[in-house]
C-alpha cells in the first residue's frame, strides 16, 4: 500500500518536471543520495548513506522473525569467471546492481532476480593485477550506474541499458595503477580514489563531473605534491620535505584504495590512505605524511581540512584505507559530532569529526606488539621500539620481529556497521600475527630490489576471524563471535536488533546485535566475501549479499590457509525474505 | 606472498625425469604424456618468450617495436630451435612468484598466455626453492652494479661518502637507491633523486639532472654506448659495502618442460662457444659477462 503511493507521488512528479525543469536524467539526484541512510525502499551508495553506517531502520526480519528468513532467489554472475565477489548491491526501482569480478556490471529484476543486462569491461590481457581480480561495487545517480574497472577506468553506464555514457582514464595501468573501489557521489560528482602496486606511486582523490566523467578536482595524499581545481593549480598537499627525506615524498604511496565516505553536514569527504614506500621504514626518515592517515576533505575544493595519522612512520605496512564513519554520541556528557575508524593496526579510532582532534584509540583485536596504545594528549602511538623490523645489515636481513596485527591487518577492506539502536560498532577483524622482516635483497622485475618478508600466524587455536561489537563510548568490546576462517566481508546491522555478515565457510550469519548471539544462518555454496544489505520493496523487508570465494586471502599460503584451502570459488547473489503470511 | 605448495620438489622432479627417461618407448604411452613440451614447441613451429616491458636495456618498447638484448636473445634461442620466436612484454608484479605465475606456468587472470620461457630469471637459490611450479634453467649473464658520473660529478673513484650533497639517481626500491639512501649512516639519502627505470637514471646524467648515478652494470654500459658525447665517466674502483656481489641472470620455464630447459641449455651453450651471445650484448653496448654458474 505504502509503496503504490510513493509510486504515484514519483510519477506525478516526473510529469510535473516535463513542463517546469530542464531535461534531466531520471532517478535518484545528489539530495537523494545524500539524504539516503533513511531511504528504507532502496540502497542508492556504498555504506548505505553517505556516512557508510550500513544502518537500516527496518524491522520486519527482526531478532524474533529472522529464524524464518529464506532465499527469494538467487542469480549467478556465470561464466568461467568466478573468484572474490567483495561487491555490496545497490537497489533502485526495481533493480539490483551488481558489480562482479574482471570488471563486470550486472542488473538483476529485484523481484525476480532474472538478468536485465549484463556489461563486462573490454579488458587488455596484459594486466597483471596485484591482488585478485574483485570488484567492490557501483554508484547510481540519475540514468547512471558508475563503477570503475582493473584497467584504471571509471566507466558510467545507462542503468536502464547496459549501454556506456562515458568512459574515462583514471591512471595509467601500465604504470601499476588499478581500481577496485565503489565510487562516491556527491554534489553531482564522483569522487574516486586510486590503487596500485606497492612502488612507486602516489595516492591522490579525484572528483569528476557525474555527467561528463569531466575532472573538477585532484587531491594528492603525500606532502609536496600539488592538487588542481577545474584545470588550475590549488595548493600543495602538506608541507614539502616537512616529513619526508629527499624527493622520496615523488613516490612516496598512500594510495586511496578503498574509496570514502561524507558527511554532507560539514561538506566533508573523509579518505582513507595507504602505506608509505619503501617498505624499509629506516630508509625513509619521518611521519611520511600523509600515509597510513584519515583526510579530510572539502568536497567542493579538494582542499584538506584536517588530517590523522594513524600509524606515522609504519614499518610493518600498516595502511590506512579503513573506512572513517561519522557518527554522534555523548561523551563524559557532552553531546559530539565524531568518527570512528578501525585500522589495519588494531586500533579503533575515535575522532572529532569537525576537526580531527583525537578522542580515543582502543584496541579491537587480541594483540598489539608494535604499539602499546596511544598517547591521549598527542594521539600518538606509544610505540614498542623492539618491535620495528630492523634495517638490513650488509648482505644479512634485518631483524625479524613477530608483529601482530599480521600485514593483512585487525581489519582488512570489509567495511564495519554502526547501530543507532545499540550505539555500538560491529567490526569483522582479524586475529593474526606475522614474522616480518627486511629483506637485503628481494628479486624483483629480473633484478635485485629491496623488500620484505613476511610468514602470517594465525595467533588463537580457535580462530582468526571475529565480528567484535565495540562500544565506542567506553572503547571496550560488548561481545564477540568467533569464525576459524579470516573475516572478509561487510556488515550490516538494523533497527530489528539485528547483525549480517558473511564468513568465507559460505554462510551469511544474523545475530543479535545487543548479546552476538548467532540466531540464523544460510550456506551459499561458496565463501561470502561481500557486503550484505536490506530494503523494503512491495511491503516486505529483503536482505541481499554476493557470494564468492576469493579476495588477498587465499593468494597467502602457510599456516592461515588450513582454514580455507578447500573452499569453493563462486558468483552469485543471494536475496532472502521472510515467507508470506 | 608464496603459493601452497604441492609435495616436494625433488621428489617431483625425480619423477618426472623418470618418466620422461622412458621416452625411447614413446610411442606406448598414452598421448598427453607424449606431448613433451620441446616436442609442441617444435610441432607448433613457435617459441614464446616473455620478457619484462620497459627494463633497458634488455627489453624495451619504441614505437610499438620490441628491443633489447633478451629480446635479441629470445629470438636467437628461437631460430636455434628451428622456429618462429613470439617475443611478447608483460608488467612487473611485486614480486618475482607473481611474475612466474603470470608469465610461465599459470597465466594471467585476464588472460595472458602463458610462454614457454621467460627471461631475465634470477638464478637464485632460494628462489628455486620457492618456485616448485618453474625449472630455473641456463644462466646467460652475471649482473652486477655499477657507478656513473656525469661531466661535472667531480671525483667518480673518491669514497661514495664523498657524494654528499651531489644530485644522485636511482630507480626506486633497487639495491643500488638502497645503498645510496641508507649506507653511511644515511648521509647521502637525500640527495637521492628516484627515477622508474635503472636505465632512466643514468640517462639524467646525460640530461644534467645528475651527478652520480647507480644502477646495474648492463644499464650503466647502456647508457655509455647512448650517451657518446654526454661525458659520462664509469667508476672502475669497486663499490665499497655493498650488500651484494651481483647474481646470474637466467630463464624459467615450467617444471615439466625440462625437454624444453635442456634444449635451450644447449641453445645458450652454442651461441655461447660460437661468440654470438657476446655480439649479440655488444650491440647494445654491453659487454657479455658469462655468469659464474654457468
Amino acid at each position: 500500500m505504502k509503496g503504490t503511493i510513493r509510486r504515484s507521488l514519483v510519477s506525478l512528479a516526473s510529469v510535473a518536471l516535463v513542463t517546469a525543469a530542464p531535461v534531466r536524467a531520471e532517478g535518484p539526484t545528489s539530495q537523494d543520495i545524500a539524504a539516503s541512510a533513511t531511504n528504507t525502499s532502496a540502497v542508492l551508495t556504498n555504506g548505505m548513506g553517505p556516512w557508510g553506517q550500513r544502518y537500516s531502520t527496518l524491522t520486519q526480519v527482526n531478532t524474533a522473525t529472522v529464524k524464518g528468513l529464506v532465499p527469494a532467489f538467487a542469480s549467478s554472475l556465470g561464466g568461467e569467471k568466478q573468484r572474490g565477489q567483495e561487491s555490496q548491491p545497490i537497489v533502485y526501482d526495481g533493480t539490483i546492481y551488481v558489480t562482479g569480478s574482471y570488471s563486470r556490471l550486472f542488473a538483476f529484476d529485484a523481484r525476480t532476480g532474472e538478468k536485465k543486462w549484463e556489461y563486462n569491461a573490454r579488458l587488455t590481457d596484459g594486466i597483471m593485477p596485484c591482488c585478485d581480480v574483485v570488484n567492490r561495487g557501483a554508484a547510481i545517480h540519475g540514468d547512471k550506474i558508475i563503477f570503475a574497472t582493473l584497467d584504471a577506468h571509471l566507466i558510467a553506464l545507462n542503468r536502464n541499458t547496459g549501454k556506456v555514457i562515458w568512459n574515462k582514464t583514471l591512471a595509467d595501468y601500465q604504470a601499476g595503477y588499478s581500481a577496485t573501489a565503489a565510487p562516491m557521489i556527491v554534489k553531482d560528482m564522483v569522487i574516486y580514489g586510486n590503487s596500485g602496486g606497492e612502488f612507486g606511486i602516489v595516492g591522490s582523490v579525484q572528483a569528476r563531473d557525474v555527467n561528463t566523467g569531466e575532472l573538477i578536482w585532484e587531491r594528492p595524499t603525500i606532502e609536496g605534491h600539488v592538487g588542481t581545481l577545474r584545470g588550475q593549480p590549488n595548493g600543495m598537499t602538506g608541507k614539502l620535505n616537512a616529513s619526508w627525506q629527499g624527493d622520496m615524498w615523488k613516490t612516496g604511496g598512500g594510495a586511496t584504495w578503498l574509496g570514502g565516505t561524507y558527511d554532507p553536514d560539514s561538506n566533508l569527504i573523509f579518505m582513507g590512505t595507504g602505506n608509505p614506500g619503501p617498505w624499509n621504514s629506516h630508509l625513509r626518515p619521518g611521519d611520511n605524511l600523509y600515509t597510513s592517515s584519515t583526510l579530510a576533505i572539502d568536497a567542493d575544493t579538494g582542499v584538506i581540512k584536517w588530517h590523522f595519522q594513524t600509524t606515522p612512520h609504519d614499518g610493518w605496512d600498516f595502511d590506512g584505507v579503513n573506512e572513517f564513519i561519522p557518527f554522534d554520541a555523548t561523551i563524559g556528557g557532552k553531546p559530539m559530532k565524531l568518527g570512528a575508524k578501525a585500522d589495519r593496526n588494531g586500533y579503533f579510532f575515535v575522532l572529532d569529526r569537525t576537526n580531527g582532534k583525537f578522542v580515543s584509540a582502543s584496541k579491537f583485536v587480541m594483540q598489539t606488539t608494535w604499539a602499546n596504545g596511544f598517547n591521549p594528549k598527542t594521539g600518538r602511538p606509544n610505540y614498542n621500539d623492539d618491535n620495528r623490523p630492523g634495517a638490513p645489515v650488509g648482505a644479512e636481513k634485518g631483524k625479524v620481529v613477530f608483529s601482530s596485527p599480521s600485514f593483512l591487518g585487525g581489519k582488512n577492506w570489509m567495511p564495519m556497521a554502526y547501530s543507532q539502536q545499540t550505539g555500538l560498532f560491529y567490526i569483522p577483524s582479524n586475529d593474526w600475527g606475522m614474522d616480518i622482516w627486511n629483506e637485503p635483497i628481494a628479486y624483483k622485475k629480473g633484478a635485485a630490489y629491496l623488500g620484505a618478508g613476511f610468514t602470517i600466524r594465525p595467533i588463537a587455536e580457535d580462530h582468526i576471524g571475529a565480528l567484535r561489537a565495540m562500544d565506542p563510548t567506553a572503547g571496550k568490546i560488548v561481545w564477540e563471535y568467533k569464525n576459524k576462517a579470516p573475516l572478509w566481508g561487510g556488515v550490516l546491522t538494523t533497527a530489528g536488533g539485528l547483525v549480517f555478515t558473511g564468513t568465507p565457510e559460505g554462510y551469511l550469519k544474523a545475530f543479535d546485535a545487543k548479546t552476538g548471539q548467532e540466531l540464523w544462518k544460510f550456506q551459499t555454496g561458496s565463501g561470502v566475501v561481500g557486503s550484505p544489505v536490506t530494503w523494503q520493496q512491495d511491503g516486505e523487508q529483503y536482505v541481499a549479499v554476493m557470494s564468492g570465494w576469493g579476495g588477498a586471502v587465499p593468494l597467502w599460503g602457510g599456516e592461515v590457509a588450513k582454514t580455507f584451502k578447500d573452499i569453493s570459488q563462486g558468483g552469485s547473489l543471494w536475496v532472502f525474505k521472510l515467507p508470506k503470511g | 606472498m608464496s603459493e601452497p605448495r604441492s609435495g616436494g620438489r625433488l621428489g617431483r622432479r625425480a619423477l618426472l625425469g623418470g618418466l620422461f627417461g622412458a621416452l625411447g618407448a614413446a610411442a606406448l604411452l598414452p598421448q598427453p604424456l607424449r606431448a613433451a613440451p620441446l616436442a609442441r614447441v617444435r610441432a607448433e613451429g613457435r617459441l614464446r618468450v616473455g620478457v619484462y616491458a620497459e627494463n633497458r636495456p634488455w627489453s624495451w618498447s619504441e614505437g610499438g617495436v620490441l628491443r633489447g638484448i633478451d629480446v635479441d636473445l629470445g629470438k636467437a634461442l628461437a631460430a636455434a630451435l628451428q622456429v618462429r620466436a613470439e617475443v611478447v612484454e608483460f608488467y612487473a608484479g611485486d614480486d618475482l612468484a607473481a611474475d612466474l605465475r603470470n608469465v610461465v606456468w599459470r597465466g594471467g587472470l585476464l588472460g595472458f598466455q602463458p610462454c614457454d620461457v621467460m627471461l631475465h630469471v634470477p638464478f637464485d637459490r632460494q628462489l628455486m626453492l620457492d618456485s616448485d611450479q618453474v625449472a630455473i634453467v641456463a644462466p646467460y649473464y652475471r649482473e652486477g652494479f655499477a657507478i656513473l658520473c656525469g661531466p661535472d660529478g667531480g671525483d667518480c673513484e673518491a669514497p661514495p661518502v664523498q657524494f654528499r650533497g651531489k644530485r644522485l639517481a636511482a630507480e626506486t626500491a633497487t639495491m643500488s637507491d638502497a645503498y645510496l639512501l641508507g649506507s653511511f649512516g644515511g648521509v647521502l639519502g637525500a640527495g637521492v633523486r628516484h627515477h622508474t627505470t635503472g636505465y632512466g637514471a643514468m640517462a639524467a646524467l646525460a640530461g644534467g639532472q645528475a651527478d652520480v648515478a647507480m644502477g646495474t652494470r648492463a644499464q650503466a654500459e647502456a647508457a655509455l654506448h647512448d650517451f657518446p658525447a654526454a661525458g659520462l665517466r664509469r667508476r672502475r674502483g669497486p663499490i665499497p659495502a655493498l650488500a651484494s656481489p651481483g647474481w646470474d641472470v637466467a630463464m624459467a620455464v615450467k617444471d615439466n618442460s625440462r625437454t624444453l630447459g635442456d634444449a635451450l641449455e644447449a641453445a645458450l651453450a652454442e651461441l655461447a662457444t660460437r661468440g654470438d651471445l657476446a655480439r649479440l650484448f655488444a650491440a647494445h653496448g654491453v659487454e657479455w659477462h658469462a655468469a659464474l654458474a654457468g
